[in-house]
């Protein structure tokens, strides 16, 4: 039974909630969420209040009036107009109240700041990636600073995502085609789960990233550096630098030679100068050429018995990564083991 | 109408031994026969459906994998969602009950067009081969929402034959919405006017309306996409220039009425179950019959509340989220009027009305949780999570199966002719009831707690998890698993029982709960015509004619009361 | 045109006088299915033409007419109660809302729309003009 958690270790986690949030809700890490978690108690309250109310009368007439033998039900009323109307009218404006409440507390949400600090993000089958205006790239993490509202422009290069932070109590679908908008504040320093929320396809659960939010005056030193990481490489060190790309690629390609839904590289790497099978009977020589081409137009040459799924990184990789991802398959056993762990 | 029954019934005969073989049950026109077929037709989708879901729970029990891989269980999911909307709860209370109890009720002798009744069982037939082919060609992964463009991606094969599937359901669903309507507008009896019909049958007629208008949009959505997929016409894939948000819409207008179809019917049963069993006058009968026909309005008004995070525009949501809340009041009007039932009433608590009770207790959480899903600044947090698969769960599964399962305990005296065990019957039913809770209520908080839904894993060792959500996720799945697992036990031992009651069954008399309907005026099961002469309609709801036989163990004509008849039944 | 009678008597006995109902004559169907065939031509002739930004519109408009003339002949409802005209009128006031509700919503967005970035529709559309 090796599955099953230690018990009296999840139940102090469920008594004490998650880090910094309660029984309900997780840890409030927004002035949203704070606005979101009022309206949330608001309506539990008047929830407990008519289901209790609903049990207990419930409870009451079935114990007071159950049948007994021989017992002559008592006459009563079979409609009684004003007591109907009484409970049509008494629900119907408490809930024109909430519908207000909700919608004040939706205005917040989607009314954008002006001075908002803005970033372009793309979902795609199975992670997220972050485009910073000064060039920084991020994938899966997404770094901003604190205090200060920040607004995402998102789209989708292949099915609909949704972008989720729960601890921001923030949701937006994330859809081809098209370009959504999500704005958020977050003032303290921290780390931040941010999930795929709309069912995308088999690694869907794994379509997770994380939010981290750093304090503002470090923000512009450490973007800065994100922006120009790949320049601290040397040359012949470049396919060091194609290894922190990987985790881009990691969803579909594996270093040990396993099988995703793409060819592993370490089998690109094995090839490497030699030919190789297309899905429609041609062969193409493994060369840099072969996988810059891979990378900006991979449906253009599709190896022999794998789908069809891959999109352009074109604009998403700077011309120094795509060659710095080149390098890293060409030197694939220089840089990681059998099992695909990096060789220091 | 009988012409394969044409031989000539003794007295004792009734529907079921009326003829014998099995093309006399096949191509009946009967619809006590064809209401039967859809039971067992319908429970053995639910079983194929049960399974699926508890090896769904089951996978979830643990993060990381644990009994099947990520491939495997979103076509489980989706089948789990498929199954159990398309083929078990849609259909299950108007075409299996309905169809036996509707034309009794109305003291006819069978529905208005019996060859289109026999006609739509078959296609439901049709219906769940496609989505069982399906499932042999490899499975679908879309969820049953089929939302574009994942569903017309070229990859997935399954996609035509579920939605196939799904668009020969649709038509069976229309027939006997169809059926149903002309039904109560042309057979009902001398002296049942509107007002007078049992509200069971008001709960139909309000069904049958979505039926009508709405099945005709799913079906239309489902060929478009068939044929975007299929001639790849850009309509809702942006790839070929289309919306997906436009899918969406054309989708939850069938869908979100739908939910409709599956609650309404069973509101239906419920009136019925708690007026007969406390053996009181149901309360408020106008104003419950009207909120059939509100609900049933107001239900295509609200589809929008399915879509306030898809990228629909602002003034959208709030005009959506104004009018869902709308829907939320002739609700509370029902649950309010059958509390007044129950006051001072003289309440049995026989195993169909512990049904009826705990689809009261349930239907209120059920309801309660829509508000925070209707009220715009939360459902932004809680849309697709496990919020809403337990909020959902409480409606259709709790609320919808419940009510149907409440129903056919109630009718099952009727249908079979045989009484079941009241101790099971009362187990299963606590089984059944604590299980559903405790596999569901966990589900709140996960959801609220941010556990997106669809997710095949949770564990912080994959991808970018902060181990603080994995850890407090995993204590409810494990809840929740095991709820389903008690609640499964519970469902294993009514099948048990009730097998057992058609065999080693005592007999069960005409009346055996003392209700003023007409079915209970016909003899238990029903005779092939149901009543020779119609029978004569009084109030349906004034139980005070009706006196206890103790040697007959149920209920019977008072004595010193005239039978509108003029005779005894 | 509707019987009155009949319709009142809706809430009670109705066994008494569901009748057969109207009958429509053969020349009148037959009529009909000539005039459907003549404006099946205008239909096709219309659409030979170009009549600028009213094309859409005489295209529903011939279509409209076509609809009209199935449901009030050869489904009776010319001779029908009321009841089945309101019934008719509300059914396509469901479809109005759907079709109309989706568009304000979708038009709502449009702006933010990838424009012209159909990658599969641009592909095709290069093949075909060389």
């Amino acid at each position: 039974m090796t599955f099953l958690p230690s018990i009296p270790n999840l139940l102090a986690t469920a008594a004490e909630g998650p880090v910094g949030g309660g029984f309900w809700m997780p840890r409030q890490a927004s002035p949203i969420a704070d606005v979101v978690d009022d309206i949330f108690f608001f309506i539990l309250w008047i929830s407990v209040f008519f289901f209790v109310l609903i049990v207990a009368l419930m409870v009451l007439f079935v114990i007071k009036y159950r049948r007994r033998e021989g017992q002559e039900r008592q006459p009563s009323a079979s409609h009684n107009t004003v007591l109907e109307v009484t409970w049509t009218i008494i629900p119907l404006i408490l809930v024109i109240i909430i519908f207000y409440v909700g919608l004040r507390g939706y205005v917040g949400m989607v009314q954008e700041p002006l001075n908002a600090y803005e970033v372009w993000v793309t979902g795609q089958r199975w992670f997220w990636s972050f485009e910073h205006a000064n060039g920084a790239v991020q994938s899966d993490r997404l770094t901003v600073p604190a205090g200060r509202p920040v607004k995402l422009k998102m789209t989708s290069t292949d099915v609909i995502h949704s972008f989720y932070i729960p601890d921001f109590r923030l949701k937006k679908d994330v859809v081809p085609g098209r370009y959504t908008y999500l704005w958020f504040e977050a003032p303290e320093p921290g780390q931040y789960q941010l999930f795929c929320a709309e069912y995308c396809g088999a690694q869907h659960s794994q379509m997770t990233g994380i939010i981290e939010v750093v304090p503002a005056d470090q923000f512009e030193d450490i973007i800065t550096q994100k922006a120009n990481w790949i320049d601290d490489y040397a040359d012949e060190d470049l396919a060091r630098a194609g290894l922190r790309l990987y985790p881009r690629c990691q969803s579909c390609h594996t270093l040990d030679g396993s099988r995703l839904q793409g060819p592993s590289f370490r089998e690109t790497h094995r090839l490497w100068g030699q030919q190789r099978v297309l899905d429609d009977g041609s062969e193409v020589t493994v060369d840099e050429n072969y996988v810059r081409n891979s990378i900006i137009n991979p449906a253009s040459q599709i190896v022999m018995n794998y789908p069809n799924v891959m999109p352009t990184f074109q604009g998403q990789l700077k011309e120094r990564e795509v060659r710095a991802l080149i390098e890293f398959i060409r030197k694939l056993d220089e840089v990681v083991d059998e099992s695909g762990n990096p060789i220091e | 109408m009988s012409m394969l029954t044409a031989d000539h019934p003794g007295p004792q005969s009734n529907y079921l031994t009326h003829s014998r073989g099995i093309l006399s049950w096949l191509f009946t026109l009967d619809h006590k026969r064809i209401g039967v077929m859809y039971l067992i037709s319908i429970l053995a989708s639910f079983f194929v459906g049960g399974v699926l879901a508890l090896l769904v729970r089951t996978e979830l029990i643990a993060p990381g994998e644990t009994i099947m891989g990520q491939d495997t269980y979103n076509r489980t999911f989706t089948m789990h969602g498929a199954i159990m909307i398309f083929l078990v709860i849609i259909p299950s209370i108007p075409a299996a009950l309905g169809n036996f109890v509707l034309p009794i009720m109305l003291g006819a002798k069978d529905v208005a067009f019996p060859r289109l009744n026999l006609t739509s069982y078959w296609l439901w037939v049709l219906g769940a081969i496609f989505a069982v082919t399906s499932m042999v060609m490899g499975g679908v992964d879309t969820g049953w929402t089929f939302y574009a463009p994942y569903s017309t991606e070229e990859a997935r094969t399954g996609v035509v034959y579920v939605t196939v599937g799904a668009f020969i359901l649709g038509f069976s669903s229309i027939f006997t919405g169809l059926n149903f309507i002309v039904t109560i507008h042309r057979l009902r009896p001398r002296g049942m006017t509107w007002f007078r019909m049992p509200l069971f049958l008001w709960s139909l007629y309000a069904t049958s309306i979505i039926q009508i208008l709405a099945t005709p949009v799913l079906g239309i959505t489902l060929l478009l996409l068939i044929v975007e997929r299929v001639f790849q016409v850009g309509i809702f894939d942006p790839a070929l220039g289309g919306d997906p948000v436009l899918y969406q819409h054309f989708f939850w207008f069938y869908s979100h009425p739908a939910v409709y179809i599956m609650i309404l019917p069973a509101m239906g049963i419920i009136s019925e179950l708690i007026s007969i069993h406390s053996h009181k006058h149901i309360f408020g009968y106008r104003f419950i019959a009207y909120s059939s026909i509100a609900i049933a309005l107001f239900g295509f008004l609200v589809w929008g509340h399915h879509m306030f995070t898809s990228g629909q525009s602002a003034v959208v949501n709030a005009i959506f989220s104004a009018i869902t809340f709308s829907v939320s009041i002739p609700s509370a009007i029902k649950v309010f009027n059958w509390l007044a039932t129950l006051y001072k009433g003289s309440i049995s608590l026989n195993t169909p009305m512990l049904y009826a009770l705990s689809f009261i207790f349930i239907f209120t959480i059920g309801g309660l949780t829509g508000l925070f899903l209707g009220t715009l600044a939360t459902d932004i947090h809680l849309h697709d999570t496990y919020f809403v698969v337990a909020h959902f769960h409480y409606v259709m599964m709790g609320s919808a199966l419940i009510a149907m399962i409440g129903g056919m305990h109630h009718w099952w005296p009727k249908i079979t002719g045989k009484m079941y065990s009241e101790v099971m019957g009362r187990l299963a039913w606590a089984l059944v009831f604590v299980g559903f809770n405790v596999a569901f209520f966990s589900q709140f908080m996960l959801g609220s707690q941010g556990m997106p839904r669809r997710y095949h894993d949770y564990s912080d060792t994959v991808g970018n998890w902060l181990p603080e959500k994995t850890e407090l996720f995993h204590l409810y799945h494990v809840i929740s698993s095991i709820g389903s697992y008690v609640m499964a036990i519970g469902f294993f031992l009514i099948l048990f029982y009730l097998l057992h009651s058609i065999f080693k069954g005592r007999r069960a008399p005409a009346n055996p709960w003392g209700g003023r309907s007409l079915e209970w005026q016909c003899a238990s099961p029903p005779p092939h015509n149901n009543f020779d002469t119609p029978p004569a309609v009084g109030d349906c709801y004034d139980y005070s004619v009706l006196e206890w036989d103790a040697e007959e163990g149920g209920y019977h004509w008072r004595e010193d009361v005239p039978h509108p008849n003029g005779e005894e039944t | 045109m509707t019987d009155a009678a009949e319709s009142t008597t809706e809430t009670t006995h109705e066994h008494a006088d569901h009748g057969e109902g109207h009958i429509v004559s053969i020349p009148t169907l037959v009529a009909t299915g000539i005039v459907l065939l003549f404006l099946t031509w205008v239909t096709v002739w219309a659409a030979g033409r170009d009549w600028g930004p009213a094309n859409i519109w005489v295209a529903l408009g011939i279509a409209a007419l076509k609809g009209s003339v199935v449901a009030l002949i050869f489904m009776h409802l010319r001779w029908d109660r009321p009841f089945n005209g309101i019934v008719f009128v509300g059914s396509l006031a469901f479809v109005t809302l759907l079709i109309a509700l989706a568009m304000v919503d979708t038009s709502e967005y449009q702006e933010d729309l990838h424009r012209g970035d159909a990658p599969a529709v641009r592909d095709t559309l290069q093949e075909v003009q060389p």
